[in-house]
């Protein structure tokens, strides 16, 4: 038995942590700013001078300096130049970066406590989102007129990228970032993740990433959409430099994300929790992180490639040089389809998880889901190309696309079976978890329908390019996936803040968030059967009545948000003390204190059965015990599976 | 405990089972069927008569190619889609546990998994994407077969123009006459004369551009240093929009122009009159 005294009380000497005690965001903007003002001096004194790249390389080298800089500040590469040095850890220096004896400063640093981690994404996606959102309140203000003046076209289209980019790397980390770290590693039952400091490391090499981006608006703006095909974006400003840094860094965050997701599930795993014991979320997160690894890469190489071509005169992607605007299209899009499913999958099994607590069953047909998963993510990797279908390029591979593409519909049907069978004969507790569950349903049924109409090369020779195509995908990946995201976050709630949600608020949100989202998107299909262009910054006067409704539901849509936001915040601050186990779940998680101590668990966990033993026999009912049936200290390697 | 007691309350109409369980279910399954075909119903209706609608008229078959893909797609997607919203709503309006909300209610019946509804599931989706795959290819197919004796329109585009040109060739119009256009013509309207297949090969000056004359239903891109080739046979007289559907840069919206397909006759009497002239004069004149 473990003595009662909690590790996050340890009394530490006051050198421990050595050179992190002098380390936080604030030491990360001095030195990174630092490090990009000298980068920049210098190469405004040799490369500038440059009469074709010397801005462009300018800006990438001040760029790099910023993302080296930061980072050297916070104390990512701490523990690698100790080690270099010969000074490795000690057990203090250990708890120190755990963030034992720091109080709330500790979101502020380079902190390895998973929990920590989880909550700083989670922060990072309400900014990113807040940003994102921001930028989509302008595209619409800008679109309630046929000919509004409101955004010059330059700025139009600087706002439609960055709208594009900062929303596709928030929706990449709203699960996988939040509560991949915060609740999968106590899912299943570990200490931390397998990699502590790459943790934090995955974290603060993402903030990093974002300056860049928004510094595209001040140097003259990415024209070229998220897309940025060449060699229209070979044509930008420098701001196609920034784009590329931010992408690049990212690129490296998720990934040592998507390895230690990995890594921890393989060998983190508490004693009985074998493979067909695990929570849906845990084989989503591993599914959803591991089609990272294989999708994130070429979107590394392509802004690499990119990055030469503007900088340094190469020609990959230019056709008057010998290169090739399809093999943009094509590195991007091997990244871009899969990347969809490494947004959806994540949040799909939070749903599973939200359906199962609230319809007090256990989730249906447990293994065809793990197999759909399975089977979603290795078709991703065989579509990309149907988003090229009028490209011209290749147009006998247009079948065997359009196969692999509708096969995918197979697999996704099966999730949706699941989901109707875990609700089916359910007893329906319908808290606000639950409301955004339902709502996931109908938004992704839509979304899946309109699909396959895309997925048909003849149908989209008419609706490529056109707003059908913005309102298919704003159903799948803000209806679908983000509200799923959302249904995760309304049920963890309780257990990363240790406050209950306040769902009389959180009720408002979710009609406004419900109904602001048909009316925008419902038009938007709309304009697009019509035949509206997307990515115009005015268009003809016939689209009058549809965009003027679209922005209305977006203004609607965006205030639920922002309701959602005030609940959440309000909630964090005031809210009702959490119980530890608010909903009567099952798995690990709600099975050990709030706020949930350092290393997770006081007593260790057995798994004895999966966690979805709802309505089951007695044996059946107990996900795991604690104590005295379980063997303490098998939690780090020792494992049965 | 007052959760305690819910569950007393709750299960009373459980604790009748197992003699009555299966008209319980029974009672569940037509309820969800009854909803099912309720949105089956209106799912196919609205296929078959709101998409086409939706669309604008469509002035070659591959137009109306679209149009009726996506009235067959929904018709062939709505009884699934169906059963999925009917599955949801019923389980919505038949929440069982309204007295409280501050406890979870009763477990539900634990159904781990049913191999027939799963297996059954599976078969129908799999015989649906192969419908679907056989029909893509069946149209996509059927489109591809190039007349021999098509009408060459190059197009170009620029940023942020669209410019067509008339090769000097001999055109087929219809009833075996022919037309024969010895010098080039360079328009910045597409102007093209009724039922004559066109075939039309693609470039772009600068940037890619997204070659989209709207309401035939075709789309293919305009790359630099490469040329695509995209088939139509406008069947219809009147004018539409030729858009751009590639962001191109900074007037992307204003990369747009007029399409006119009008008879024989007055493309004739517009190549005769050297083809200067706005064909909308014309069109008047020929109607006349």
């Amino acid at each position: 038995m473990m003595s009662t005294a909690l590790l996050e009380d340890t009394v530490l000497s006051p050198t421990a942590g050595r050179l992190y005690r002098r380390q936080n965001a604030l030491t990360g903007l001095l030195f990174g700013v630092g490090l990009a003002v000298l980068g920049w001096f210098i190469a405004l004194n040799t490369v500038q001078s440059n009469e074709n790249f010397g801005s462009d390389m300018t800006v990438a080298v001040t760029m790099t300096c910023w993302v080296i800089g930061f980072n050297i500040g916070i104390g990512t590469f701490n523990a690698v130049f100790a080690w270099v040095l010969g000074h490795d850890q000690s057990r203090e220096d250990e708890l120190y970066g755990a963030g034992v004896s720091q109080g709330r400063s500790r979101y502020f640093k380079y902190c390895t406590d998973h929990k920590v981690v989880g909550t700083q994404y989670l922060i990072l996606v309400f900014v990113l989102f807040f940003v994102g959102g921001t930028l989509a309140m302008m595209i619409r203000t800008q679109l309630l007129t046929p000919n509004s003046s409101f955004l010059s076209p330059q700025t139009y289209n600087a706002v439609v990228s960055i709208h594009g980019m900062c929303m596709i790397i928030a929706t990449i980390i709203m699960v996988s970032g939040p509560f991949a770290n915060f609740i999968m590693p106590i899912m299943i039952g570990a200490k931390d993740m397998a990699f502590p400091r790459l943790n934090a490391m995955s974290f603060w090499v993402v903030v990093s990433a974002v300056p860049p981006l928004l510094a595209t608006f001040f140097v003259g703006g990415v024209n070229a959409g998220w897309t940025t095909y060449a060699p229209l974006s070979v044509q930008d400003g420098p701001a196609m430099i920034c784009f590329a840094i931010t992408i690049i860094t990212f690129v490296v965050s998720v990934t040592v994300a998507g390895i230690n997701t990995l890594i921890t599930v393989l060998t983190m795993r508490a004693k009985g929790m074998t493979f067909s014991r695990m929570p849906i979320f845990v084989w989503a997160s591993v599914i959803g992180g591991g089609l990272g690894l294989y999708a994130m890469p070429a979107f590394l190489l392509a802004m690499t490639l990119m990055v030469a071509d503007k900088a340094t005169g190469t020609s990959f992607f230019v056709a008057d040089q010998g290169g090739s605007g399809w093999l943009w299209e094509n590195v991007f899009w091997i990244m871009g389809h899969p990347e969809v499913y490494v947004i959806l999958i994540p949040p799909v099994g939070a749903l599973m998880e939200v359906l199962s607590t609230f319809s007090r069953k256990p989730v249906f047909a447990y293994k065809m889901i793990i197999g759909a998963m399975t089977g979603v993510a290795g078709l991703s990797i065989m579509v990309w190309a149907h988003h090229m279908f009028t490209t011209g390029w290749a147009p006998d591979l247009a079948g065997p696309f359009m196969l692999t593409t509708e096969l995918i519909s197979i697999p996704t049907g099966i999730i949706f079976l699941a989901a109707i069978g875990t609700l089916w004969r359910g007893s329906n507790w319908v808290r606000l978890p639950m409301y955004f569950g339902f709502l996931f349903i109908w938004n992704f049924i839509v979304g899946g329908v309109t699909g396959i109409y895309l997925s048909d090369v003849p149908a989209d020779n008419y609706f490529h390019g056109n707003m059908f195509v913005t309102a298919h995908f704003h159903y799948t990946l803000l209806g679908g996936a983000m509200i799923a995201a959302t249904a995760g976050l309304c049920y963890w709630f309780p257990k990363v803040t240790g406050r209950m949600l306040d769902e009389r608020v959180g009720r408002w949100a979710f009609w406004l968030i419900a109904i602001g989202f048909q009316v925008t998107y419902m038009a938007q299909f709309y304009e697009g059967f019509k035949g509206m262009p997307r990515r115009v910054a005015n268009y003809d006067p016939v689209f009058r009545p549809e965009n003027l409704v679209s922005s209305i539901g977006a203004y609607v849509l965006m205030a639920g948000w922002v309701v959602l936001l005030y609940a959440l915040v309000s909630s964090w601050r005031n809210g009702a003390i959490a119980p530890a186990n608010p909903w009567s779940a099952k798995s690990l998680e709600w099975h050990t204190e709030t706020p949930v101590p350092l290393e997770n668990f006081l007593q260790d966990p057995l798994v004895i059965n999966d966690p979805y033993g709802y309505g089951g026999v007695a044996s059946e009912q107990i996900h795991a015990v604690f104590g005295a049936h379980a063997h303490h200290g098998a939690n780090n390697g020792d494992h049965t599976s | 405990m007052s959760s305690n007691q819910l569950h007393n309350d709750d299960s009373i109409l459980e604790d009748l089972a197992p003699e009555v369980d299966r008209d319980l279910h029974s009672k569940h399954v037509r309820g969800t069927a009854l909803l099912w075909l309720i949105m089956t119903v209106g799912g196919v209706l609205c296929g078959i008569y709101l998409t086409p609608r939706l669309m604008p008229h469509m002035f070659a078959k591959e137009g109306r190619d679209a149009v009726l893909t996506v009235q067959v797609f929904t018709v062939v997607a709505a009884p699934v889609a169906a059963l999925v919203c009917a599955v949801a709503l019923y389980s919505l309006l038949h929440t069982r546990h309204r007295a409280s909300l501050e406890h979870p209610p009763k477990d539900g019946k634990p159904l781990r998994g049913n191999a027939l509804a799963s297996g059954a599931w599976l078969i129908v989706s799999t015989l649906l994407v192969v419908f679907l795959l056989f029909w893509g290819l069946t149209e996509w197919s059927a489109q591809q077969v190039v007349h021999a004796d098509s009408l060459t329109v190059n197009v170009v585009g620029n940023q942020w123009v669209w410019d067509f040109e008339i090769p000097a060739q001999k055109v087929r119009l219809e009833g075996d006459k022919s037309l024969i256009i010895t010098k080039a013509i360079s328009m910045s309207q597409l102007n093209l004369p009724i039922d004559v297949p066109v075939t039309f090969n693609v470039t772009s000056k600068d940037v890619t551009h997204g070659f989209w004359p709207v309401n035939l239903g075709i789309q293919v891109d305009a790359n630099p240093r490469a040329t695509t080739t995209v088939h139509a046979t406008p069947d219809r007289l009147g004018k539409f929009v030729v858009r751009c559907s590639q962001l191109c840069g900074l007037n992307h919206a204003y990369m747009y122009t007029e399409a006119n397909i009008v008879s024989d006759s007055t493309f004739e009497a517009w190549v005769a009159g050297g083809a200067t002239k706005p064909i909308g004069s014309l069109i008047a004149k020929g109607a006349a």
